[in-house]
């Protein structure tokens, strides 16, 4: 359905010196930098399929989203989505998406959201029943009825995203573009856009490109996942495999009756012979080992410490999503890779 | 059709916003007035000193400035949202949105936009011209009606040509109302007989931004001293190729280099 070939984008940005003597020369020479905000990413969407596309800030999420939507032209490479060329036939491409950017609203700021529908009915060209059938169903879905009335300005975030949502939704688009829709949301909110964003999947098939900074979002909506690092994408398959990509991780958690300095010493030096990049970490009476278990086994550990001292509690978790985002997050997997 | 009942739709939910910002247009109004009645003091002035200009008298100044009124305000009617293109919605990336819908984005961001303080341009340029055709003793035939109506036509889709060309540099350079600010100032010459400026002047008024061809040019056909032979058609030509330059040239390759925001 969708196909991404070798696609970069780059932005030339003009580097401006501070100050006044700055501006001036800026005037004159201005230094050009060149960004590639995509490089040289391959995919493939299937219907029905729920991308989560996860990445830092600035990694290249919106670009790519921006070019698979015909806003943005690619500096190179090939992208078409159901047989079309993106920024080649925005109008033909447009019929058949939807997209919602979470920072910023293509609602109209001044109208009542009931009008806002009414216009998007008349530039989709919905017919009437099919606009009726489909509205009732969005109402009910997101639960917008009670503001239905109010100009798009008074709504509050979580009652415009669902509108943006609903919005988008609308024309019956095969495919769902997600930029952030969860951000800034409290936890309610967030689980209605979810279910919303399932329904539509499960009902109509629709494929979902999703783009958040919130994890569970992931956990619960994704059938794959892509994460890019820098523009260049460093992961893309299934939620389960993504442990075996990134090391298979795992963090024990030990409550120790007197933990003392030397015992901490003594449990680092012992998992870093096995486990370079092993981590121990304590937290008053709490001792915390991040290893990787192809290298270090708990059982290992335990013993281990055990001979050493009391262990009053431990608790084994495997690596999640989370986990991995916040390393991600924190500047980079890349070099971590195995 | 379907374009026209999604401007209708449009117009219909400006004028209810309208209703709840009145007071916004009001002072529009008023500010548009004074600006007018200035502009109208300072000729009749001019006049009072100096009661041929270059050959042209009160009348016949009145008479080209009242027409000059008349395809400004058409345009600023319909188009005013060029100006936002060219100031903001670059800029804040809310372009995005027109490039993400099935319909002609240039007709959706014009069409999102309706500026009724374009009225009152329309309204003092027909009085001034009325009153500058009755002292004129003109009688118009009906070939002249329908000549003037091609003009002011042809005078409108120059100002918007002139307006997208501008207001498209924003799609490379985020922003250029400047560059918009500066050019439609030059139009405020379009309204005087163009003998009165320097070779120079004319020259850019006539071949750069050609706004000698929005009302001088035609009201000196009307006023039987043509400036340029085929001084309608010729509008109508400049009209059109500034059109077909503008569009497809400027603001479709804008379209292309238009490099969004990041966040
Ligand atoms: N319109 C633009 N002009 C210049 N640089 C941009 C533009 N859009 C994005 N970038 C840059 O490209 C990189 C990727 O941005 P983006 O795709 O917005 O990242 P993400 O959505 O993953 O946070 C960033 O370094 C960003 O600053
Ligand atoms: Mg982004």
């Amino acid at each position: 359905m969708i196909q991404v070939k070798n696609v970069t984008k780059d932005f030339t940005i003009y580097k401006k010196d501070s100050g006044f003597k700055g501006a001036v020369k800026g005037l004159f020479v201005r230094k050009k930098e060149i960004i590639k905000a995509v490089n040289d990413i391959s995919f493939e969407i299937k219907k029905g399929e729920i991308i989560g596309y996860i990445g830092a800030n600035g990694a290249g999420k919106s670009t790519t989203i921006k070019m698979m939507t015909g806003v943005l032209t690619p500096s190179s490479g090939e992208i078409t989505v159901s047989g079309l060329i993106p920024h080649e036939n925005r109008i033909e491409n447009a019929k058949h998406i939807g997209v919602v950017f979470g920072q910023r609203t293509q609602l109209w700021w001044d109208l009542p959201l009931e009008e806002t529908f009414t216009i998007l009915k008349e530039i989709y060209n919905v017919p009437d029943d099919a606009y009726k059938e489909r509205l009732d169903y969005l109402v009910n879905l997101l639960d917008i009825q009670a503001f239905i009335k109010q100009p798009v300005r008074t709504l509050s975030l979580g009652q415009r995203m669902r509108a943006d949502l609903a919005a988008a939704m609308l024309h019956s688009p095969d495919i769902l573009y997600l930029d952030e829709p969860t951000i800034g949301l409290d936890v309610l909110v967030k689980e209605k856009i979810r279910f919303a964003i399932k329904d539509l999947n499960e009902k109509y098939k629709v494929t979902v490109i999703l783009t958040t900074h919130d994890m569970s979002d992931i956990q619960e909506l994704a059938t794959r996942i892509m994460i890019i690092e820098k523009g260049v994408i460093i992961y893309d398959g299934s939620k389960e495999d993504i442990n075996k990509r990134f090391g298979n991780n795992r963090m024990l958690e030990l409550k120790i009756e007197n933990l003392s300095e030397t015992l901490l010493q003594e449990v680092s030096v012992m998992c870093h012979k096995k486990d370079k990049k092993s981590i121990v970490i304590h937290e008053d009476v709490v001792l915390r080992i991040t290893f990787n278990q192809d290298r270090l086994a708990v059982a290992d550990i335990l013993g281990f410490v055990m001979s050493q001292c009391k262990v009053l509690d431990f608790k084994l978790r495997d690596q999640d999503i989370e986990d991995i985002a916040k390393r991600l997050y924190a500047g980079g997997i890349h070099e971590e890779v195995v | 059709m379907r374009y026209l009942r999604i401007y209708k739709i449009f117009l219909k939910q400006y004028l209810k916003t309208l209703m709840e910002y009145r007071s916004d247009f009001l002072i529009g109004m008023l500010s548009f007035f004074i600006v007018q009645s200035s502009n109208l003091i300072f000729l009749t002035l001019i006049f009072k000193r100096i009661p041929n200009l270059n050959g042209w008298t009160f009348e016949e100044v009145l008479f080209i400035y009242g027409f000059s009124q008349i395809p400004r305000g058409l345009d600023h009617l319909f188009t005013d949202n060029l100006w936002l293109l060219a100031n903001e919605y670059v800029r804040s990336g809310s372009f995005d949105k027109y490039l993400l819908r099935p319909i002609n984005p240039l007709f959706h961001l014009i069409a999102e936009r309706f500026q009724p303080d374009a009225f009152g341009e329309m309204i003092v340029g027909l009085s001034i011209f009325g009153y500058a055709y009755h002292l004129l003793n003109l009688s118009f035939t009906g070939i002249q009606w329908l000549l003037l109506i091609i003009a002011v036509l042809s005078g409108s889709l120059i100002y918007t040509s002139i307006k997208l060309a501008a207001g498209s540099i924003a799609l490379w350079t985020k922003r250029s109302q400047h560059v918009l600010f500066i050019i439609y100032q030059l139009s405020d010459f379009a309204s005087y007989p163009l003998t009165i400026f320097s070779t120079f002047v004319r020259m850019i008024l006539l071949i750069v931004v050609p706004f000698a061809f929005v009302a001088f040019v035609p009201a000196s056909v009307f006023l039987d001293k043509p400036y340029i032979p085929l001084g309608i058609l010729t509008g109508a030509i400049v009209a059109f190729v500034m059109w077909f330059i503008s569009y497809n040239f400027i603001w479709k390759r804008g379209l292309q280099v238009y490099e969004s925001t990041g966040n």
